[in-house]
């Protein structure tokens, strides 16, 4: 079991979400940063939907009743006993460890993973918090959280090779897939839209990012459509031009017709970038979009691999470029019998 | 020309089957949407029907668009089912606290309280679909004497169970929320419950129809719906 003893507004229990609901109008909600909360379970040993804790900013103070192996994901200065330790690699904590987790100094959305996970009474399938609609509620001084069981799964000292640590900027370059409702805008409009920078206002949370920029001219079809579903990623775009794009809390359905759709390998970048922070768009097709999807799960399988100590990973430099390779350790095992050195 | 098709992203897919908001082209909607969510293929994350579209949610790394655009060719040809629709009563009480823009929506439209609740409570109203909120239905046929635009100012608590109107729409509010819908009622039915599965009361297709109560049977019904919690 673990204790919060210090909780910032807005640390929640998340994992990638609640599906198979949208149709009566429940949020998927989850993790606002799935490259980040995946990469935290990977290190103590977890698989992808574990719940694990969400915080905005400032990370929670949090005290050991058990002994547990843990990671922290974020740019953040991390404690154990007053002791620093490295974010981004898996440690152990022993009963009465207390674990202090700082200010985030660049992205927006952190997470600390347990090796076995947090237990959570599901609801719907799902330990996705969704504040809005009570699913779930935010985490609070006191509050002790059970862990899974987890012998064998999690060990110490596993730390995520450099290049693989996300890098959270203020200005992102950010991949769409033009579309579905293309029509209701002008081709000026869409121009607009592709070659300005517009910058993420305060007014933003886990529902959605508001832009501020140059406004996108709609055509005589105007900005409002009949409802429909709004994917994660989703550009919104209302009457006053400004787009909206919609995160994981974002709601099931929407009148505002959408200019374009965040590839999902770029939501996180989004979903990192502090208000202030500026976007730009490019226009991909669905078929791009799709294949850098792909590239990236086969590095996360790998990476996983990697964790789990099934591979292992070298970091080369080619061409002026840092690669990764993965190796089986099988296949080295074969190679050291056949040469030994 | 429909249907249409279009990506949504990199991970769905919208079939466009009209651009009106028409009962005919809803029921193919739900026919399509429920033939693919029975057939439940592997890469199927999920399918939300709307008025006039059905989002599919598909998983990339198991098909690509066009893969997925020929895996959903065969539901197309799904036809509504000719069986007899569920009718949900919606028991409401009407005005009071409990709608307090009763008077209003009366005012505007030159009619008396009693008229409003009249008009109000004759009609079949049919789920087009869920969304917006858990359990949110969006019903169509309402009577356009008492169309009456939202308040100026949204209010910041509505609480749940209350029955509404903006512009040419009626709805019911499934859980408390802020909200900008004139109040004329409020329902002590829970539309939301996340306990059960399906955690809505109701369902695209059925048909809705409210009942004036008294507020005695309100917190009757109220008692056994919610407890004992406010």
């Amino acid at each position: 079991m673990i204790e919060l003893i210090n909780v910032p507004s807005l640390t929640t229990i998340q994992d990638l979400g609640r599906y198979g609901y949208q149709k009566f109008g429940i949020p998927v909600s989850g993790v606002m940063d799935e490259v980040s909360a995946r990469l935290a379970n990977y290190l103590v040993g977890n698989h992808d939907n574990t719940p694990l804790i969400e915080f905005v900013l400032k990370g929670p103070s949090i005290r050991f009743h058990t002994s547990a192996v843990f990671a922290v994901a974020g740019d953040v200065d991390v404690r154990l006993n007053g002791i620093p330790i490295e974010p981004w690699q898996s440690h152990w904590a022993k009963r009465g460890d207390v674990l202090e987790v700082g200010t985030l100094k660049s992205g927006v959305y952190g997470y600390i993973a347990f090796s076995g996970g947090i237990l959570c009474d599901k609801i719907l399938g799902s330990c996705a918090t969704y504040l809005r609609a009570k699913l779930g509620r935010a985490l609070k001084q006191g509050d002790k959280l059970k862990l899974g069981y987890a012998i064998l799964t999690g060990k110490e000292g596993k730390a995520l090779p450099e290049p693989l640590i996300p890098r959270y900027s203020n200005e992102n370059e950010i991949r769409v897939i033009l579309g579905p409702q293309l029509e209701h805008f002008t081709e000026k409009g869409i121009e607009t839209f592709l070659s300005s920078a517009y910058e993420v206002t305060p007014n933003s949370d886990r529902m959605g990012y508001r832009l501020e920029g140059p406004e996108i001219e709609h055509s005589e079809k105007g900005a409002d459509i009949i409802t429909d579903a709004i994917p994660l990623g989703a550009i919104q775009v209302p009457a006053n031009g400004k787009p909206i794009i919609m995160l994981a809390d974002r709601q099931t359905t929407g009148g505002y017709a959408k200019i374009g759709v965040v590839a999902r390998v770029d939501v996180p970048k989004v979903a990192q970038t502090r208000a202030g922070g500026k976007l730009r768009f490019k226009a991909i097709t669905v078929e791009e979009a799709q294949e850098l999807l792909r590239k990236r799960e086969f590095l996360f399988r790998n990476v996983k691999r990697l964790l789990d100590g099934e591979v292992r990973g070298y970091k080369i430099k080619a061409l002026g470029e840092e690669f990764m390779i993965f190796v089986e350790k099988r296949e080295i095992e074969k190679r050291t019998t056949l040469f030994p050195s | 020309m429909f249907p249409q098709f279009k990506p949504a992203g990199d991970s769905a897919l919208v079939i466009i089957f009209g651009d009106r908001i028409d009962e005919e082209i809803n029921k193919k909607v739900h026919a399509v949407a429920n033939a693919i969510e029975k057939a439940s293929p592997d890469w199927l994350i999920e399918v939300v029907p709307t008025y006039t579209s059905v989002y599919v949610y598909y998983d990339p790394l198991e098909l690509s668009y066009q893969e997925a655009l020929d895996a959903i060719r065969p539901f197309l040809s799904a036809e509504p089912k000719e069986e007899k629709p569920r009718i949900v009563e919606i028991p409401t009480v009407y005005g009071g606290e409990f709608g307090p823009d009763i008077e209003f929506v009366a005012q505007h439209n030159s009619l008396t309280v009693d008229d409003v609740i009249e008009i109000h409570s004759k009609p079949l109203y049919r789920v087009y679909m869920l969304g917006f909120t858990p359990g949110f239905a969006y019903l169509g046929g309402m009577d356009e004497r008492i169309a009456t635009p939202r308040l100026e100012k949204p209010r910041l608590k509505v609480p749940a169970g209350s029955v509404g109107i903006a512009g040419k729409q009626t709805g019911i509010y499934p859980i408390e929320s802020p909200g900008g819908w004139r109040l004329i009622g409020r329902t002590p039915l829970r539309l939301f419950t996340p306990e059960k599965d399906p955690p809505t009361l109701l369902r695209p297709g059925d048909y809705v129809k409210f009942v004036p109560i008294s507020e005695e049977e309100f917190w009757e019904i109220y008692k056994r719906e919610w407890g004992e919690q406010k």
